[in-house]
């Protein structure tokens, strides 16, 4: 499991998984707004 | 003959290999200490980002205020921009610390000179949008927690590139090897925690 404060590595990981959540979030709520 | 600090303490064969000084502290963490006072003051930032964003949810969800407030407009493009900027000194800041594990001065010094130019932009790019945005912090409740939560972070911003100067400084000094890197990997975790935390008011005060 990721620890993002353990060391910068895992830090960067995260960071990396943090964005593509965001942009799944992103993309839902778009496609939402746009159907109704 | 007796030396200057065995006449004043009167302590006999008090010779230069001993340890001087305060006994070292005791260390019950499996954390070496500074990157444990790291995680300590990561850990209570992302509680004061979580209060200022439990004023912006309760602002839209609890009192319904339309987001942003009527007439005002997000720059969501140039914030888009801006938030791709920062996402790429992460992977520079992470292209420093290689370098320095892999003894690679000229990746040390480069990633380290890229990340402060990238973070600095940043904050050159987010004040003039404050300048050009049209609200103020005193015009309405949307305004003054948009000015909060970007405000919060553009201020973690700067203290990240007050942190990345010294250590961009002392790569420029050979301070950093592949076994002593401390001082990159501290700063890094760091910059990555500001990163992660601009992406999630990016998403919420910009998209959502």
């Amino acid at each position: 499991m990721i620890n993002p404060l353990r060391s910068e590595q895992e830090a960067f990981r995260f960071l990396l998984w943090v964005g593509a959540v965001a942009v799944v979030v992103i993309v839902v709520v778009l496609l939402l707004r746009a159907i109704f | 003959m007796e030396s200057a600090a065995t006449a004043v303490h009167g302590v006999p064969g008090h010779g230069h290999d001993e340890h001087h000084g305060p006994p070292t502290a005791n260390q019950s963490s499996r954390v070496d200490p500074q990157t444990l006072g790291m995680l300590l003051f990561i850990i209570s930032e992302i509680m004061l980002f979580g209060a200022f964003f439990t004023a912006y949810f309760f602002i839209r969800v609890v009192g319904d205020a339309p987001w942003p407030a009527d007439g005002d407009h997000l720059p969501v493009a140039v914030a888009g921009v801006n938030t791709a900027i920062l996402i790429s000194s992460s992977f520079t800041m992470h292209w420093a610390l290689e370098g320095a594990r892999h003894e690679n001065r000229f990746a040390l010094r480069a990633g380290m000179l890229t990340t402060s130019l990238l973070g600095l932009t940043f904050l050159v790019i987010q004040i003039n949008e404050y300048v050009h945005i049209g609200f103020s912090p005193a015009d309405h409740a949307q305004g003054s927690i948009f000015y909060g939560l970007t405000g919060l972070h553009g201020a973690h911003v700067f203290v990240g590139l007050t942190l990345l100067a010294m250590t961009t400084v002392r790569a420029f000094r050979g301070h950093f090897s592949a076994k002593e890197h401390r001082g990159v990997e501290v700063p890094g975790i760091y910059w990555h925690f500001v990163d992660v935390m601009w992406i999630v008011v990016y998403t919420t005060i910009y998209i959502i």
